[in-house]
Protein backbone atom coordinates (compact mmCIF):
# COMPACT_ATOMS: atom_id res chain seq x y z
CA UNK A 1 0.00 0.00 0.00
CA UNK A 2 1.13 3.53 -0.73
CA UNK A 3 1.27 6.01 2.13
CA UNK A 4 0.06 3.88 5.03
CA UNK A 5 1.81 1.36 7.24
CA UNK A 6 0.34 -2.10 6.66
CA UNK A 7 -1.17 -3.89 9.64
CA UNK A 8 -0.72 -7.65 9.71
CA UNK A 9 -1.69 -10.61 11.93
CA UNK A 10 -3.34 -8.51 14.65
CA UNK A 11 -5.32 -10.73 17.00
CA UNK A 12 -6.71 -9.21 20.18
CA UNK A 13 -9.77 -8.49 22.27
CA UNK A 14 -10.56 -5.37 24.29
CA UNK A 15 -12.87 -5.67 27.29
CA UNK A 16 -15.82 -3.36 27.85
CA UNK A 17 -14.87 -0.45 30.11
CA UNK A 18 -11.17 -1.06 29.62
CA UNK A 19 -8.51 1.48 28.66
CA UNK A 20 -6.48 -0.34 26.06
CA UNK A 21 -3.28 1.18 24.75
CA UNK A 22 -1.41 0.55 21.54
CA UNK A 23 2.18 1.44 22.29
CA UNK A 24 4.62 1.81 19.47
CA UNK A 25 6.97 4.23 17.76
CA UNK A 26 6.06 6.49 14.83
CA UNK A 27 5.32 4.46 11.73
CA UNK A 28 4.43 1.31 13.67
CA UNK A 29 0.92 1.19 12.16
CA UNK A 30 -1.03 2.45 15.19
CA UNK A 31 -3.03 4.99 13.22
CA UNK A 32 -3.73 2.49 10.45
CA UNK A 33 -5.11 0.05 13.01
CA UNK A 34 -7.32 2.70 14.62
CA UNK A 35 -8.59 3.88 11.24
CA UNK A 36 -9.47 0.31 10.32
CA UNK A 37 -11.48 -0.06 13.51
CA UNK A 38 -13.15 3.30 12.81
CA UNK A 39 -14.09 2.08 9.27
CA UNK A 40 -11.94 4.72 7.55
CA UNK A 41 -9.66 2.06 6.06
CA UNK A 42 -10.95 -1.27 4.77
CA UNK A 43 -9.00 -4.38 5.75
CA UNK A 44 -8.00 -6.55 2.79
CA UNK A 45 -8.41 -9.74 4.84
CA UNK A 46 -9.47 -10.91 8.28
CA UNK A 47 -12.29 -9.49 10.34
CA UNK A 48 -12.78 -7.08 13.21
CA UNK A 49 -15.73 -6.20 15.39
CA UNK A 50 -16.32 -3.06 17.41
CA UNK A 51 -19.06 -3.07 20.03
CA UNK A 52 -20.14 -6.38 18.45
CA UNK A 53 -20.46 -4.98 14.90
CA UNK A 54 -18.40 -6.03 11.90
CA UNK A 55 -16.28 -3.11 10.67
CA UNK A 56 -16.91 -3.97 7.01
CA UNK A 57 -20.44 -5.37 6.88
CA UNK A 58 -21.94 -3.18 9.62
CA UNK A 59 -19.80 -0.08 9.28
CA UNK A 60 -22.75 2.26 9.92
CA UNK A 61 -23.51 0.55 13.25
CA UNK A 62 -19.83 0.72 14.16
CA UNK A 63 -19.77 4.47 13.51
CA UNK A 64 -22.88 4.92 15.67
CA UNK A 65 -21.02 3.24 18.54
CA UNK A 66 -17.74 5.08 18.42
CA UNK A 67 -16.13 8.44 18.96
CA UNK A 68 -12.84 9.31 17.28
CA UNK A 69 -10.38 11.77 18.77
CA UNK A 70 -7.64 12.80 16.41
CA UNK A 71 -4.68 15.09 17.01
CA UNK A 72 -5.24 16.85 13.70
CA UNK A 73 -6.19 20.43 14.59
CA UNK A 74 -7.26 20.94 11.00
CA UNK A 75 -10.21 18.60 11.47
CA UNK A 76 -12.35 21.57 12.59
CA UNK A 77 -13.66 24.59 10.69
CA UNK A 78 -11.31 27.25 12.03
CA UNK A 79 -13.50 30.20 11.09
CA UNK A 80 -16.51 28.85 12.95
CA UNK A 81 -16.90 28.96 16.70
CA UNK A 82 -16.42 25.91 18.88
CA UNK A 83 -20.17 25.66 19.39
CA UNK A 84 -20.95 25.99 15.67
CA UNK A 85 -18.43 23.25 14.92
CA UNK A 86 -19.90 20.89 17.49
CA UNK A 87 -23.48 21.56 16.40
CA UNK A 88 -22.54 20.72 12.83
CA UNK A 89 -20.84 17.47 13.83
CA UNK A 90 -23.80 16.66 16.10
CA UNK A 91 -26.04 16.76 13.02
CA UNK A 92 -23.79 14.18 11.36
CA UNK A 93 -24.54 12.00 14.39
CA UNK A 94 -28.25 12.64 13.72
CA UNK A 95 -28.79 15.07 16.59
CA UNK A 96 -30.62 18.25 15.65
CA UNK A 97 -32.12 21.43 17.14
CA UNK A 98 -32.61 21.36 20.90
CA UNK A 99 -31.28 17.84 21.31
CA UNK A 100 -28.07 18.85 19.52
CA UNK A 101 -27.75 22.07 21.52
CA UNK A 102 -28.22 20.17 24.81
CA UNK A 103 -25.68 17.57 23.71
CA UNK A 104 -23.17 20.25 22.76
CA UNK A 105 -23.68 22.12 26.05
CA UNK A 106 -23.13 18.90 27.94
CA UNK A 107 -19.85 17.98 26.24
CA UNK A 108 -18.61 21.57 26.46
CA UNK A 109 -19.27 21.40 30.19
CA UNK A 110 -17.39 18.11 30.41
CA UNK A 111 -14.28 19.52 28.73
CA UNK A 112 -14.63 22.82 30.56
CA UNK A 113 -14.93 24.95 27.43
CA UNK A 114 -18.41 26.36 27.89
CA UNK A 115 -17.08 29.87 28.52
CA UNK A 116 -15.14 29.79 25.24
CA UNK A 117 -17.79 28.05 23.15
CA UNK A 118 -18.68 31.14 21.13
CA UNK A 119 -15.12 32.06 20.24
CA UNK A 120 -13.75 31.16 16.84
CA UNK A 121 -11.85 27.88 16.78
CA UNK A 122 -8.82 29.63 15.28
CA UNK A 123 -8.39 31.58 18.53
CA UNK A 124 -8.14 28.46 20.70
CA UNK A 125 -4.89 27.29 22.26
CA UNK A 126 -3.50 23.84 21.37
CA UNK A 127 -4.90 22.44 24.62
CA UNK A 128 -8.36 23.89 23.95
CA UNK A 129 -8.32 22.49 20.42
CA UNK A 130 -7.51 19.05 21.76
CA UNK A 131 -10.28 19.39 24.36
CA UNK A 132 -12.63 20.27 21.51
CA UNK A 133 -11.55 17.10 19.72
CA UNK A 134 -12.47 15.13 22.83
CA UNK A 135 -15.79 16.98 23.11
CA UNK A 136 -16.55 16.04 19.52
CA UNK A 137 -15.60 12.43 20.23
CA UNK A 138 -18.12 12.37 23.09
CA UNK A 139 -20.98 13.99 21.14
CA UNK A 140 -22.86 10.76 20.46
CA UNK A 141 -22.15 9.34 23.92
CA UNK A 142 -20.16 6.49 22.29
CA UNK A 143 -19.58 3.05 23.75
CA UNK A 144 -16.00 3.07 22.51
CA UNK A 145 -13.72 6.07 22.21
CA UNK A 146 -10.75 5.85 19.88
CA UNK A 147 -7.95 8.28 20.65
CA UNK A 148 -5.02 8.60 18.29
CA UNK A 149 -2.07 10.05 20.23
CA UNK A 150 -4.29 12.61 21.97
CA UNK A 151 -1.48 14.43 23.77
CA UNK A 152 0.98 14.60 20.87
CA UNK A 153 0.73 18.33 20.21
CA UNK A 154 0.44 19.43 23.84
CA UNK A 155 3.05 20.84 26.20
CA UNK A 156 3.92 18.60 29.18
CA UNK A 157 1.59 20.39 31.62
CA UNK A 158 -1.37 20.34 29.25
CA UNK A 159 -0.67 16.72 28.36
CA UNK A 160 -0.69 15.70 32.03
CA UNK A 161 -3.93 17.61 32.61
CA UNK A 162 -5.50 15.86 29.66
CA UNK A 163 -4.39 12.44 30.93
CA UNK A 164 -5.88 13.22 34.35
CA UNK A 165 -9.06 14.39 32.68
CA UNK A 166 -9.33 11.21 30.57
CA UNK A 167 -8.82 9.03 33.65
CA UNK A 168 -11.20 10.92 35.89
CA UNK A 169 -14.02 12.09 33.63
CA UNK A 170 -14.10 9.76 30.69
CA UNK A 171 -13.08 6.49 32.29
CA UNK A 172 -14.21 6.73 35.94
CA UNK A 173 -17.29 8.93 35.58
CA UNK A 174 -18.55 7.96 32.15
CA UNK A 175 -17.25 4.38 31.99
CA UNK A 176 -16.19 4.47 28.36
CA UNK A 177 -14.10 1.82 26.67
CA UNK A 178 -11.01 3.59 25.42
CA UNK A 179 -8.69 2.46 22.68
CA UNK A 180 -5.73 4.79 22.73
CA UNK A 181 -2.59 4.87 20.64
CA UNK A 182 0.50 6.44 22.08
CA UNK A 183 4.25 6.52 21.70
CA UNK A 184 4.63 7.84 25.23
CA UNK A 185 5.59 5.29 27.86
CA UNK A 186 4.45 7.36 30.84
CA UNK A 187 1.11 7.91 29.20
CA UNK A 188 0.67 4.19 28.61
CA UNK A 189 1.55 3.41 32.23
CA UNK A 190 -0.70 6.10 33.67
CA UNK A 191 -3.76 5.51 31.54
CA UNK A 192 -3.93 1.96 30.30
CA UNK A 193 -5.29 -1.15 31.97
CA UNK A 194 -3.54 -3.17 29.27
CA UNK A 195 -1.14 -2.28 26.51
CA UNK A 196 -0.17 -3.94 23.25
CA UNK A 197 3.43 -3.48 22.16
CA UNK A 198 3.05 -2.71 18.48
CA UNK A 199 5.77 -2.56 15.86
CA UNK A 200 5.96 -3.06 12.11
CA UNK A 201 2.20 -3.43 11.92
CA UNK A 202 2.20 -6.39 14.33
CA UNK A 203 1.35 -6.91 17.96
CA UNK A 204 4.29 -8.40 19.81
CA UNK A 205 2.75 -8.81 23.25
CA UNK A 206 -0.35 -7.76 25.22
CA UNK A 207 -0.68 -7.33 28.97
CA UNK A 208 -1.05 -4.87 31.80
CA UNK A 209 1.97 -2.60 32.27
CA UNK A 210 2.67 -4.28 35.61
CA UNK A 211 2.50 -7.78 34.14
CA UNK A 212 4.75 -6.92 31.24
CA UNK A 213 7.32 -5.23 33.44
CA UNK A 214 7.07 -7.93 36.11
CA UNK A 215 7.86 -10.66 33.58
CA UNK A 216 11.26 -9.09 32.98
CA UNK A 217 12.29 -8.49 36.57
CA UNK A 218 11.46 -6.20 39.44
CA UNK A 219 13.16 -3.02 38.22
CA UNK A 220 12.18 -3.24 34.56
CA UNK A 221 10.34 -0.48 32.76
CA UNK A 222 8.21 -0.41 29.63
CA UNK A 223 11.38 0.56 27.75
CA UNK A 224 12.79 -2.83 28.61
CA UNK A 225 9.54 -4.51 27.68
CA UNK A 226 9.62 -2.83 24.29
CA UNK A 227 13.28 -3.75 23.80
CA UNK A 228 12.65 -7.33 24.87
CA UNK A 229 9.72 -7.95 22.53
CA UNK A 230 10.82 -5.98 19.47
CA UNK A 231 14.60 -5.98 19.66
CA UNK A 232 14.40 -2.18 19.28
CA UNK A 233 14.17 0.57 21.80
CA UNK A 234 12.50 3.87 22.32
CA UNK A 235 15.49 6.15 21.83
CA UNK A 236 14.84 9.20 24.00
CA UNK A 237 13.37 7.57 27.07
CA UNK A 238 15.75 4.64 27.09
CA UNK A 239 18.86 6.58 26.09
CA UNK A 240 21.76 5.60 28.32
CA UNK A 241 19.78 2.95 30.10
CA UNK A 242 21.66 0.14 28.43
CA UNK A 243 20.32 -3.34 28.81
CA UNK A 244 18.97 -2.64 32.24
CA UNK A 245 16.47 0.02 33.01
CA UNK A 246 16.64 2.90 35.38
CA UNK A 247 13.96 5.27 36.53
CA UNK A 248 12.90 7.90 34.07
CA UNK A 249 14.38 11.33 34.75
CA UNK A 250 11.59 13.64 35.81
CA UNK A 251 13.21 16.67 34.14
CA UNK A 252 12.91 14.99 30.73
CA UNK A 253 9.36 13.91 31.22
CA UNK A 254 7.35 14.28 28.10
CA UNK A 255 9.82 16.21 25.96
CA UNK A 256 10.43 14.80 22.56
CA UNK A 257 12.27 15.53 19.36
CA UNK A 258 9.41 17.41 17.74
CA UNK A 259 8.10 19.50 20.57
CA UNK A 260 5.45 16.97 21.46
CA UNK A 261 5.57 13.75 23.32
CA UNK A 262 7.09 10.61 22.04
CA UNK A 263 10.02 8.47 21.27
CA UNK A 264 11.98 7.87 18.17
CA UNK A 265 13.10 4.60 16.77
CA UNK A 266 16.78 4.16 16.18
CA UNK A 267 18.55 1.88 13.80
CA UNK A 268 15.50 0.98 11.75
CA UNK B 1 -37.43 12.42 5.28
CA UNK B 2 -37.41 14.92 8.14
CA UNK B 3 -33.95 13.73 9.13
CA UNK B 4 -32.45 14.29 5.67
CA UNK B 5 -34.12 17.71 5.47
CA UNK B 6 -32.57 18.68 8.81
CA UNK B 7 -29.23 17.38 7.65
CA UNK B 8 -29.56 19.45 4.49
CA UNK B 9 -30.25 22.53 6.61
CA UNK B 10 -27.26 21.78 8.77
CA UNK B 11 -24.89 21.62 5.78
CA UNK B 12 -26.36 24.76 4.24
CA UNK B 13 -26.02 26.59 7.56
CA UNK B 14 -22.38 25.53 7.92
CA UNK B 15 -21.51 26.58 4.37
CA UNK B 16 -23.35 29.88 4.76
CA UNK B 17 -21.46 30.67 7.97
CA UNK B 18 -18.15 29.78 6.34
CA UNK B 19 -18.99 31.90 3.29
CA UNK B 20 -20.07 34.82 5.46
CA UNK B 21 -16.82 34.63 7.39
CA UNK B 22 -15.28 35.84 4.11
CA UNK B 23 -17.80 38.64 3.49
CA UNK B 24 -15.46 40.77 1.39
CA UNK B 25 -14.88 37.95 -1.11
CA UNK B 26 -18.61 37.25 -1.27
CA UNK B 27 -19.53 40.83 -2.14
CA UNK B 28 -16.62 41.16 -4.60
CA UNK B 29 -17.89 38.15 -6.52
CA UNK B 30 -21.35 39.67 -6.77
CA UNK B 31 -19.95 43.09 -7.69
CA UNK B 32 -17.76 41.83 -10.54
CA UNK B 33 -20.65 39.81 -11.92
CA UNK B 34 -22.21 43.12 -13.00
CA UNK B 35 -19.11 43.95 -15.06
CA UNK B 36 -19.38 40.61 -16.79
CA UNK B 37 -23.00 41.24 -17.73
CA UNK B 38 -22.30 44.79 -18.89
CA UNK B 39 -19.48 43.57 -21.13
CA UNK B 40 -21.86 41.29 -23.00
CA UNK B 41 -24.51 44.02 -23.09
CA UNK B 42 -22.16 46.31 -25.04
CA UNK B 43 -20.87 43.48 -27.23
CA UNK B 44 -24.50 42.80 -28.10
CA UNK B 45 -24.96 46.47 -29.00
CA UNK B 46 -21.99 46.25 -31.32
CA UNK B 47 -23.26 43.09 -32.98
CA UNK B 48 -26.76 44.54 -33.42
CA UNK B 49 -28.67 42.49 -35.96
CA UNK B 50 -25.59 41.00 -37.61
CA UNK B 51 -26.27 37.50 -36.33
CA UNK B 52 -30.00 37.65 -36.97
CA UNK B 53 -29.98 34.57 -39.20
CA UNK B 54 -28.56 32.35 -36.46
CA UNK B 55 -30.36 34.04 -33.55
CA UNK B 56 -33.85 33.90 -35.06
CA UNK B 57 -34.89 30.63 -33.29
CA UNK B 58 -34.09 32.32 -29.95
CA UNK B 59 -35.88 35.61 -30.53
CA UNK B 60 -33.19 37.39 -32.55
CA UNK B 61 -31.53 39.36 -29.75
CA UNK B 62 -27.87 38.51 -28.98
CA UNK B 63 -27.87 39.94 -25.43
CA UNK B 64 -30.83 37.74 -24.41
CA UNK B 65 -29.14 34.77 -26.06
CA UNK B 66 -25.77 35.23 -24.38
CA UNK B 67 -27.26 36.18 -21.00
CA UNK B 68 -29.05 32.83 -20.76
CA UNK B 69 -25.85 31.19 -22.02
CA UNK B 70 -23.48 32.66 -19.41
CA UNK B 71 -26.02 32.44 -16.58
CA UNK B 72 -26.76 28.76 -17.04
CA UNK B 73 -23.32 27.69 -18.24
CA UNK B 74 -21.90 28.99 -14.93
CA UNK B 75 -24.53 26.87 -13.24
CA UNK B 76 -23.62 23.87 -15.34
CA UNK B 77 -19.92 24.32 -14.62
CA UNK B 78 -20.61 24.35 -10.90
CA UNK B 79 -22.63 21.16 -11.25
CA UNK B 80 -19.66 19.69 -13.04
CA UNK B 81 -16.99 20.81 -10.60
CA UNK B 82 -18.96 20.96 -7.36
CA UNK B 83 -18.55 17.37 -6.19
CA UNK B 84 -14.85 17.09 -6.89
CA UNK B 85 -14.20 20.54 -5.38
CA UNK B 86 -16.16 19.62 -2.25
CA UNK B 87 -14.14 16.44 -1.81
CA UNK B 88 -10.93 18.35 -2.32
CA UNK B 89 -11.90 21.28 -0.06
CA UNK B 90 -12.83 18.99 2.82
CA UNK B 91 -9.63 16.98 2.28
CA UNK B 92 -7.53 20.15 2.38
CA UNK B 93 -9.36 21.58 5.40
CA UNK B 94 -8.81 18.26 7.14
CA UNK B 95 -12.48 17.89 8.03
CA UNK B 96 -13.31 14.98 5.72
CA UNK B 97 -12.03 12.29 8.07
CA UNK B 98 -13.94 13.70 11.05
CA UNK B 99 -17.12 13.64 8.97
CA UNK B 100 -16.58 10.15 7.57
CA UNK B 101 -16.28 8.64 11.04
CA UNK B 102 -19.89 9.63 11.82
CA UNK B 103 -22.98 7.52 10.99
CA UNK B 104 -23.78 9.76 8.00
CA UNK B 105 -22.74 7.84 4.90
CA UNK B 106 -20.05 9.00 2.50
CA UNK B 107 -22.34 9.72 -0.47
CA UNK B 108 -24.63 11.89 1.66
CA UNK B 109 -21.66 13.84 3.01
CA UNK B 110 -20.24 14.49 -0.45
CA UNK B 111 -23.62 15.38 -1.95
CA UNK B 112 -24.65 17.72 0.84
CA UNK B 113 -21.23 19.37 0.91
CA UNK B 114 -21.92 20.44 -2.68
CA UNK B 115 -25.32 21.89 -1.93
CA UNK B 116 -24.13 25.39 -1.10
CA UNK B 117 -22.46 25.69 -4.52
CA UNK B 118 -25.80 24.94 -6.16
CA UNK B 119 -27.62 27.46 -3.98
CA UNK B 120 -25.05 30.15 -4.69
CA UNK B 121 -25.18 29.34 -8.43
CA UNK B 122 -28.99 29.61 -8.38
CA UNK B 123 -28.70 32.98 -6.67
CA UNK B 124 -26.30 34.11 -9.39
CA UNK B 125 -28.59 32.87 -12.17
CA UNK B 126 -31.48 34.75 -10.59
CA UNK B 127 -29.38 37.93 -10.40
CA UNK B 128 -28.31 37.52 -14.03
CA UNK B 129 -31.94 37.27 -15.09
CA UNK B 130 -33.10 40.22 -12.98
CA UNK B 131 -30.30 42.43 -14.28
CA UNK B 132 -31.04 41.16 -17.79
CA UNK B 133 -34.69 42.21 -17.48
CA UNK B 134 -33.57 45.69 -16.41
CA UNK B 135 -31.33 45.81 -19.49
CA UNK B 136 -34.16 44.86 -21.83
CA UNK B 137 -34.37 41.06 -21.88
CA UNK B 138 -38.00 40.06 -22.37
CA UNK B 139 -39.08 37.15 -20.18
CA UNK B 140 -42.79 37.97 -20.18
CA UNK B 141 -43.86 34.90 -22.15
CA UNK B 142 -41.45 32.50 -20.45
CA UNK B 143 -42.56 28.92 -19.83
CA UNK B 144 -41.36 28.75 -16.23
CA UNK B 145 -42.48 25.16 -15.67
CA UNK B 146 -40.64 24.03 -18.79
CA UNK B 147 -37.53 25.91 -17.69
CA UNK B 148 -37.68 24.30 -14.23
CA UNK B 149 -38.01 20.80 -15.70
CA UNK B 150 -35.00 21.43 -17.92
CA UNK B 151 -33.14 22.78 -14.91
CA UNK B 152 -33.83 19.64 -12.87
CA UNK B 153 -32.76 17.39 -15.77
CA UNK B 154 -29.68 19.52 -16.21
CA UNK B 155 -28.76 19.14 -12.55
CA UNK B 156 -29.16 15.35 -12.70
CA UNK B 157 -27.20 15.12 -15.92
CA UNK B 158 -24.33 17.42 -14.98
CA UNK B 159 -24.36 16.30 -11.36
CA UNK B 160 -23.75 12.76 -12.66
CA UNK B 161 -20.75 13.96 -14.64
CA UNK B 162 -19.65 15.82 -11.49
CA UNK B 163 -19.85 12.60 -9.45
CA UNK B 164 -17.79 10.81 -12.13
CA UNK B 165 -15.27 13.61 -11.82
CA UNK B 166 -15.21 13.29 -8.01
CA UNK B 167 -14.51 9.56 -8.40
CA UNK B 168 -11.34 10.38 -10.32
CA UNK B 169 -10.32 12.93 -7.68
CA UNK B 170 -10.91 10.35 -4.96
CA UNK B 171 -8.42 7.95 -6.56
CA UNK B 172 -5.97 10.09 -8.53
CA UNK B 173 -6.26 13.29 -6.40
CA UNK B 174 -5.49 15.54 -9.39
CA UNK B 175 -5.72 15.43 -13.18
CA UNK B 176 -9.37 14.51 -13.55
CA UNK B 177 -9.97 13.92 -17.31
CA UNK B 178 -13.79 14.10 -17.10
CA UNK B 179 -13.78 17.65 -15.81
CA UNK B 180 -11.11 18.76 -18.28
CA UNK B 181 -12.96 17.18 -21.21
CA UNK B 182 -16.33 18.76 -20.45
CA UNK B 183 -14.95 22.12 -19.31
CA UNK B 184 -12.87 22.57 -22.44
CA UNK B 185 -15.48 21.43 -24.94
CA UNK B 186 -18.77 22.67 -23.49
CA UNK B 187 -18.16 26.41 -23.84
CA UNK B 188 -16.92 26.09 -27.41
CA UNK B 189 -19.33 23.48 -28.71
CA UNK B 190 -22.25 23.77 -26.26
CA UNK B 191 -23.66 27.04 -27.58
CA UNK B 192 -22.83 29.32 -24.65
CA UNK B 193 -21.66 32.40 -26.57
CA UNK B 194 -22.99 31.71 -30.06
CA UNK B 195 -25.59 29.41 -31.64
CA UNK B 196 -24.09 26.10 -32.72
CA UNK B 197 -25.48 26.82 -36.21
CA UNK B 198 -22.42 29.08 -36.66
CA UNK B 199 -20.11 26.04 -36.50
CA UNK B 200 -19.25 23.99 -39.59
CA UNK B 201 -21.57 21.01 -39.81
CA UNK B 202 -18.87 18.48 -38.90
CA UNK B 203 -18.16 20.39 -35.67
CA UNK B 204 -21.87 20.54 -34.91
CA UNK B 205 -21.67 16.75 -34.56
CA UNK B 206 -19.49 17.33 -31.48
CA UNK B 207 -22.09 19.76 -30.12
CA UNK B 208 -24.79 17.12 -30.39
CA UNK B 209 -22.77 14.82 -28.13
CA UNK B 210 -22.76 17.35 -25.28
CA UNK B 211 -25.61 17.63 -22.74
CA UNK B 212 -24.97 21.37 -22.47
CA UNK B 213 -26.21 21.89 -26.05
CA UNK B 214 -29.64 20.49 -25.13
CA UNK B 215 -29.77 22.24 -21.74
CA UNK B 216 -29.09 25.68 -23.17
CA UNK B 217 -31.23 25.12 -26.23
CA UNK B 218 -34.20 24.04 -24.11
CA UNK B 219 -33.65 26.79 -21.54
CA UNK B 220 -33.53 29.52 -24.20
CA UNK B 221 -36.62 28.21 -25.95
CA UNK B 222 -38.49 27.98 -22.62
CA UNK B 223 -37.46 31.39 -21.27
CA UNK B 224 -37.14 33.53 -24.38
CA UNK B 225 -39.67 31.94 -26.73
CA UNK B 226 -42.11 30.42 -24.24
CA UNK B 227 -42.10 27.04 -25.99
CA UNK B 228 -44.72 24.58 -24.73
CA UNK B 229 -43.74 21.36 -22.93
CA UNK B 230 -44.50 19.49 -26.14
CA UNK B 231 -42.13 21.73 -28.11
CA UNK B 232 -39.45 21.26 -25.45
CA UNK B 233 -39.86 17.47 -25.42
CA UNK B 234 -36.95 16.63 -27.79
CA UNK B 235 -34.43 18.46 -25.59
CA UNK B 236 -35.99 17.03 -22.43
CA UNK B 237 -35.96 13.44 -23.76
CA UNK B 238 -32.32 13.78 -24.79
CA UNK B 239 -31.41 15.04 -21.30
CA UNK B 240 -33.36 12.14 -19.76
CA UNK B 241 -31.37 9.70 -21.91
CA UNK B 242 -28.07 11.31 -20.92
CA UNK B 243 -29.14 11.12 -17.25
CA UNK B 244 -30.25 7.49 -17.53
CA UNK B 245 -26.81 6.62 -18.85
CA UNK B 246 -24.68 8.86 -16.66
CA UNK B 247 -26.35 8.63 -13.23
CA UNK B 248 -25.98 4.86 -12.64
CA UNK B 249 -22.49 4.91 -14.18
CA UNK B 250 -21.41 7.75 -11.91
CA UNK B 251 -22.83 6.14 -8.76
CA UNK B 252 -21.07 2.86 -9.57
CA UNK B 253 -17.82 4.69 -10.25
CA UNK B 254 -18.10 6.66 -7.01
CA UNK B 255 -18.81 3.55 -4.95
CA UNK B 256 -15.78 1.85 -6.52
CA UNK B 257 -13.60 4.94 -5.91
CA UNK B 258 -14.56 5.20 -2.21
CA UNK B 259 -13.92 1.50 -1.70
CA UNK B 260 -10.54 1.67 -3.43
CA UNK B 261 -9.53 4.78 -1.46
CA UNK B 262 -10.58 3.06 1.76
CA UNK B 263 -8.53 -0.05 0.97
CA UNK B 264 -5.52 2.06 -0.04
CA UNK B 265 -5.96 4.27 3.04
CA UNK B 266 -5.95 7.38 0.85
CA UNK B 267 -9.49 8.61 1.47
CA UNK B 268 -8.31 11.84 3.08
CA UNK B 269 -5.15 12.33 1.02
CA UNK B 270 -5.00 15.16 -1.50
Amino acid sequence: MDGITPVDCVDMKVKRGEVFGILGPNGAGKTTLIKMLCTLILPTSGDARVNGYDVVKESGKVRESIGFVTTDERSFYWRLTGRQNLEFFASLHNFYSKEARDMVDEVLEVVNLKDHADERFLNYSAGMKQSMAIARGLLNDPEVLFMDEPTRSLDPGAAQSLRDFIRQHIVKERGKTIFISTHNLDEAEQLCDRVAIFDGGRINVVGSPEELKGNLGSDSGLCDVFLHYTGKRFEERCEGEGATSRPTRPDRKGFSHRGGFGMRRRGL
Amino acid sequence: MTMIFRKVLSFVRRSYMLQMSYKFEFFLRIFFMFFNILTYYFVAKLIGTAGQKYLEPYGGDYFSFVLIGIAFSAYLMISLRGFSESVRDEQMMGTLEAMLVTPTNTSTIITLSTLWNFIFASFRVLLYLVIGVFLGVNLVGANVLGALIILVLTIICFGSIGILSASFIMIFKRGDPINMLFMSTSELFGGVFFPIGVLPSWLQTVSHLLPMTYSLNGMRHALLQGYSLQDLAPDMVTLVLFSALLLPASLLAFRYAVRKAKIDGTLVHY
